[in-house]
């Protein structure tokens, strides 16, 4: 089914773009630069420094671990020059003198922090315990009322696995890995057919392989450079996962909520949808002829739509537009994972949305190498969407 | 492998780029295409390859008992007169992938590559990338890689372009041992003194048609007035007597006492010289045969007078 030669193509394409020297050390880099960023919120973290704010003398409010709250006797303009000076206090509380204003309280302090945040939360904790007082209320009816409600979900459809699982993450992490593949392949397959068009390979290569050939060779090696991408992804989001598992929470690996039988299903719809968007891409980037002034490479970005569409309606993995993305072949490879993750289905659906988007990546490539061809015979003339919707759609052979 | 073109045309749109061309290719000679650019002769050397079809006419290539109406890609080397190839690869890996792609094992590539790096002196630079090289030297890589695979017949565009003159002697020397190796080589250039060396038949051509057409001899004899004299006299030269005295020859004055009369195959050389003996003093005389590069250009202006643009 694929040829010697398309194979050739194939590895050649992928070890162009596989630089693994420069991969480690961007991964590196990005080990690098999330550690700077956890280093930085530890050293810059507010909550674990110690704040003194002024309060009214009639304030009864209790010190916290981050607050230490204090009843100066002296004026407070006194109290404003003091904290602008920086010396005795990082804020001061006063209630307003306005009678018809909302809060009622006043918080002086030399610029916005975000520590303010949490002495708002503490204000107001305080005020709901003297309102509660003033209502003759027991620390229980205060409680209560503070609780949110509790609502429990039943779901009566049993193949519906919940709402907020592991497999919605499952799910998330699909879409991610998928959006990453694509985006790879988007660069490389721009890069290298429009690449080889400016260095003028692609006649001399025309004498030896023929375009659908080329076209299969192409499609093959950056839809494995896509795959590569996907999966030292995961690899690095499980590596983040299972450090952040023994040394930030210390609770050890456990990976029991991976769903061994989703992710074997997912391997095939993803390599599937790969394909098939690399064929799409190829298809636009032969008909290309010089990117810097062509528009069209940004049409490539349409297969970037079924993972947009999947993740508008992924928390309704039973409905309507969910079961039509699942099935329909453009879309399938996103949307079908997505949905099998969330909800139990019968084997024969993914199997049936499998077949159908075989049939999608063999149609697809065929037009990818028609057009190829028909784009080649213009000689530098680029062509209009008209003539390569009609290349799509006719049969002749190449 | 053997090639006859009947009668090909071909329209790009509105705009004919062959006209009713046709002409016939032996196994194991070199055959030259002829013209200026813009003549047609990218657009044959397409059609042989198979990219384009002929709109009329056909094309009939035979090898071994097979006939094809297009070369087949395995049989074919291809140098296309829109060249290049992967400048950030080394040129073992450029020529490697390429012979790979003809289907050869790498241990045969690297055999045959050893053998014409060596002929073009690039032995020591196959580790090199290709940008690193000179526009000569990266097409010499070129057509080292449309012969890897020893084709049975060899296509190369434009082959002595951006070359300079030593080089352009190599490209003779390694033409000719295709040639010795059996291969059959279609050429096009513009470089008629290389052309002369080596083609056995060529095709002349202007805009899409043919204009001349075999050996060179034999456009040597379809070319006209192609026997010149070349004539110094003892004193100055009255060149409007000179006229009236052969009223039917073409005269070039080269200097005051020097002339070149260009003579048609039925004008005579003897009785041409008798008139002159008897009205000058004659100091020298020199026969000459026009080279293929006054062939092009005659008949070029033959042509255009012919069909005005």
């Amino acid at each position: 089914m694929i040829s010697r030669q398309s194979v050739t193509v194939a590895k050649w394409e992928f070890l162009r773009f596989f630089k693994w020297k420069q991969q480690l050390i961007s991964y590196l880099l990005m080990m690098a630069v999330m550690a700077a960023v956890a280093l930085w919120s530890y050293f810059t973290d507010e909550s674990r420094k110690v704040y003194r704010i002024a309060v009214p003398a009639e304030f009864t409010i209790s010190n916290t671990e981050q607050f230490q709250f204090q009843r100066p006797t002296i004026a407070l303009d006194e109290q404003l020059a003091q904290l602008k000076d920086g010396e005795s206090w990082h804020g001061v509380v006063t209630l307003s003198p306005d009678k018809e204003a909302e809060s009622g309280v006043v918080l002086h302090t030399l610029a916005a922090k975000k520590w303010q945040q949490q002495l708002e939360a503490e204000l107001n904790n305080y005020f709901r315990q003297q309102y509660a007082t003033e209502l003759q209320l027991t620390a229980g009816q205060l409680s209560r009322l503070q609780q949110p409600l509790a609502l429990e979900y039943v779901y009566l459809d049993e193949d519906f696995k919940g709402k907020d699982t592991p497999e919605k993450m499952i799910a998330l992490g699909v879409l991610i890995l998928l959006f990453i593949g694509l985006s790879t392949a988007f660069g490389q397959v721009l890069l290298s057919i429009t690449g080889e068009k400016q260095q003028r390979v692609t006649e001399q290569l025309y004498a030896i392989v023929t375009p659908q050939q080329w076209m299969d060779g192409k499609v093959l090696g950056h839809s494995l450079s896509a795959m590569k991408a996907m999966v030292t992804s995961a690899l690095v989001m499980l590596l983040v996962f299972i450090v952040v598992s023994v040394v930030v929470r210390d609770d050890g690996i456990n990976l029991s909520w991976l769903n061994w039988g989703v992710l074997a299903w997912l391997v095939p719809f993803a390599l599937l949808g790969v394909l098939l968007s690399a064929c799409f891409m190829g298809a636009i980037a032969a008909s290309i002829d010089d990117p810097n002034t062509s528009g069209k490479g940004a049409v490539m970005m349409i297969t970037w739509l079924p993972m947009l569409f999947t993740y508008l309606v992924i928390d309704s993995p039973t409905g309507t537009a969910m079961t039509v993305l699942s099935w329909l072949p453009l879309t399938s490879f996103a949307a079908m994972p997505v949905k099998m993750a969330m909800v139990d289905l019968p084997w024969w659906q993914p199997a049936l949305s499998l077949l159908l988007l075989v049939a999608a990546v063999w149609w697809m490539r065929r037009v990818a190498g028609r057009i190829f061809l028909r784009g080649m015979q213009m000689y530098g003339k680029e062509p209009s969407w008209g003539q390569i919707v009609g290349w799509a759609l006719s049969n002749k052979a190449d | 492998m053997q090639l006859i073109v009947t009668a090909i045309s071909k329209d790009y749109g509105s705009i004919p780029a062959v006209r009713q061309v046709s002409f016939q290719i032996n196994s194991g000679e070199i055959f030259a295409l002829l013209g200026p650019n813009g003549a047609g002769k990218s657009s044959i050397i397409r059609m042989l390859v198979g990219m384009t079809k002929p709109d009329q006419g056909s094309i009939l290539v035979s090898h071994q008992d097979e006939h094809y109406d297009h070369v087949p890609r395995r049989l074919l080397g291809y140098l296309p007169e829109d060249r290049g190839l992967y400048p950030d690869k080394s040129i073992e890996k450029n020529l490697l992938y390429l012979a790979q792609l003809h289907g050869l094992s790498k241990q045969k590539a690297l055999k045959e590559m050893a053998h014409w790096l060596e002929v073009f002196d690039l032995t020591d630079r196959r580790d090199e990338d290709l940008k690193q090289l000179s526009k000569g030297n990266q097409q010499k890589v070129q057509l080292i890689a449309a012969v890897l695979h020893q084709p049975a017949l060899v296509i190369l565009d434009e082959p002595f372009s951006g070359l300079d003159p030593i080089n352009q002697e190599k490209v003779v020397g390694f033409l000719k041992a295709l040639k010795a190796r059996g291969m059959t080589v279609i050429l096009s250039a513009h470089q008629m003194a290389m052309v002369e060396k080596l083609a056995d038949h060529m095709l002349l051509m202007a805009k899409g048609s043919a204009i001349l057409t075999g050996t060179l001899a034999d456009i040597q004899q379809q070319a006209g007035p192609q026997r010149q004299m070349a004539i110094s006299c003892a004193g100055p030269v009255n060149v409007e007597q000179l006229q009236q005295w052969l009223p039917d020859l073409a005269i070039e004055v080269i200097s005051a006492n020097r002339f070149i009369l260009k003579l048609t195959a039925e004008q005579s050389v003897s009785a041409t010289l008798k008139l002159l003996v008897n009205e000058l003093e004659l100091t020298q005389v020199e026969m000459q045969t026009a080279d293929l590069h006054q062939l092009y250009l005659m008949a070029m202006a033959r042509h255009q007078q012919r069909e005005p643009a």
